[in-house]
């Protein structure tokens, strides 16, 4: 065999085994896009904002609901470090936001190294690693957004995000911990994007809070910058903390109170979310309304606010 | 001379593979393949019994919403109408105690559901929240007859990869493929024939046009236990502004515990 025939081999069996090792890799699921929410789940919840002592439907255990009770609603208002915190990369995700994915590929390898994602609440910028790299050690910071790694199962996206900072699990005080690892499983099924988000907190929940959110594509959506001003809303001596002592809370009672749930209910905790605690659920000590009064039209925010969903109005025509 | 000849094979079926997927694919002799049965098909194993604990919109599913509460649910003006007429003593009245357990509405119900293969194209869910069947139907598709139900008529299929232009490339061996990663694992289904129902248990309707589109995912969590997510899709011009998209999270038990039918209730 001349030198002449032996190159042409080489060559060849170089660029085959490279083109055999790079093509699964790039070509996945498209993610990325302008994706608009869908609030058809909790929207009174998610847009204008919880009830407070609403803790329905979260595996808390009895320090988060301590915690929870203690918090006044003034207190956003009072101590500015608060106004203008940040949603966590979990928490981001249920709350409030257009979504923006965009994927980075290394030039060289033509690899898919991250997907981006940008949330216009608090500017919320997030990379998910596709590269295979390690999470940090235990010891390195913790941020907003966490480190998030991502792997393929089939046409699954399955993120894995350590390193958080302490959050919201939901916005009227029940607190999620910097200990949380949270499991994300991201769909795509023609224009639709489910992402569904497994919370693992040992220090907030009894067992995993499961949670999935919705999006439709919207190539045409606009995201926007959003600017926070720290601010006094509320007179208060400086460097007080609204809050209330254990037993003390007077706001407690109002969402099984207005609603007509039971109070035990609205306390939140493992045994309320299975089905069978239809079986053993209390009577309500007060009689629900006859008729919705509170967000009763709720899908966007407009209608939470503006135009008599609260009131219980109809829907503006569209 | 052999390395050269296997290299050059080598080559150029990578080469084929990593053609643009609008390229012809070779014709090949005889009659297109036949359907493959679902169950044989399936690249997930959804049977068994799951349950699904109640973590999103509770106060709307664990308890029946009082009357006008249309919260999160994007309807039109005529729902509101219709939905102010809600009255669970006349549809007692007229047997239709299983309006809010209709397919558009009923994994969303609280409860359990029995996963079971019927027959090698037909995949039934049985809950027990209102002891309904629904059955999913492979390579078929609704007669011209079919009555209207509550079930309605459901046609599935497993999740094929997304794709461009062009035919699927099904003569590419997969380690050659461009697209292995996008191996569907999802159950797709969409049905039609219903009757008119409820979306929720207080009287948010939705009409006999109504068109569902589900998506079933099955993920494991890092625990070992595994979930199946279905994103539910409701598309009904006549009482929603826009389709209705909710998704709804089941948990894998290892048995039986926990199952209990019941009829269905207006209250």
């Amino acid at each position: 065999m001349t030198f002449r025939t032996k190159l042409p081999i080489t060559t060849i069996s170089i660029f085959t085994f490279a083109f055999a090792l790079t093509g699964p890799v790039f070509a996945q699921v498209d993610l990325t896009g302008e994706w608009a929410p869908a609030y058809h789940e909790d929207g009174p919840e998610r847009l204008p904002g919880p009830e407070l002592g609403d803790y329905m439907g979260i595996p808390i255990n009895d320090n988060a609901r301590l915690r929870a009770d203690s918090y006044d609603a003034d207190r956003i208002s009072v101590v500015t470090e608060y106004q203008c915190r940040p949603h966590s990369a979990d928490y981001g995700m249920r709350g409030l936001g257009d979504l923006r994915v965009t994927r980075q590929i290394d030039p060289t390898t033509q690899q898919l190294v991250a997907f981006h994602t940008y949330m216009p609440a608090w500017g919320s910028v997030r990379t998910i690693w596709m590269d295979g790299r390690p999470h940090p050690a235990d010891y390195m910071p913790h941020t907003w957004q966490g480190f998030s790694t991502g792997v393929w199962d089939g046409n699954m996206l399955v993120v894995t995000t350590t390193h958080l900072k302490a959050n919201y699990l939901r916005r009227n005080g029940i607190s999620s911990s910097d200990k949380r690892t949270v499991t994300e499983y991201w769909t795509r099924h023609r224009n639709y994007l489910t992402v569904v988000e497994y919370v693992d907190d040992p220090v907030m929940l009894t067992e995993p809070l499961v949670r999935s959110q919705n999006w439709t594509l919207d190539p045409g959506q606009e995201t926007h910058r959003m600017f926070c001003e720290y601010a006094p809303e509320v007179p208060a001596e400086v460097g007080s903390v609204p809050n209330h002592l254990p037993g003390a809370n007077p706001f407690l009672h109002e969402v099984a109170d207005w609603y007509g749930l039971p109070y035990e209910a609205t306390r939140g905790g493992a045994k309320t979310i299975y089905p069978e605690y239809k079986l053993s659920m209390p009577q309500p000590e007060q009689p629900a309304p006859a008729h919705c009064e509170r967000f009763c039209v709720c899908s966007v925010l407009l209608d939470c606010n503006l135009h008599g969903g609260a009131l219980g109005g109809p829907p503006p025509a569209r | 001379m052999k390395k050269s000849l296997l290299f050059t094979v080598l080559f150029s079926a990578v080469m084929v593979a990593q053609a643009p997927q609008g390229a012809q694919p070779p014709v090949l002799p005889g009659p297109p393949p036949q359907a493959r049965p679902g169950k044989t098909a399936a690249p997930v194993d959804f049977t068994g019994y799951w349950v699904s604990p109640v973590m999103e919109d509770w106060r709307w599913r664990m308890v029946t919403p009082v009357k006008g509460d249309f919260a999160s649910v994007p309807i039109t003006a005529e729902a509101f109408k219709e939905g102010q007429n809600w009255d669970p003593a006349k549809d007692e009245a007229a047997g239709l105690q299983c309006k809010a357990y209709g397919a558009a509405a009923v994994m969303r119900v609280p409860g359990r559901l029995h996963i079971t293969w019927q027959d090698d194209n037909t995949l039934k869910i049985e809950t027990d929240a209102g002891t309904q069947t629904r059955l999913f139907h492979f390579n078929s598709k609704a007669p011209a007859n079919e009555p209207a139900s509550w079930q309605g008529y459901s046609e599935a299929n497993w999740e094929r990869p997304v794709r461009g232009e062009g035919d699927p490339r099904n003569d590419i061996p997969p380690i050659f493929s461009t697209r292995t990663g996008t191996r569907g694992k999802s159950l797709e289904v969409v049905t039609t024939h219903l009757r008119p129902g409820y979306l929720r248990k207080n009287g948010v309707p939705y009409s006999d046009n109504a068109r569902v589109e589900e998506f079933y995912d099955y993920h494991k969590a890092p625990n070992g236990d595994e979930w199946f997510t279905v994103t539910t899709v409701v598309h009904d011009a006549k009482y929603l502004n826009v389709p209705f998209i909710t998704s709804t999270d089941f948990k894998k038990q290892r048995d039986a515990a926990g199952w209990n039918p019941t009829p269905c209730s207006t209250r």
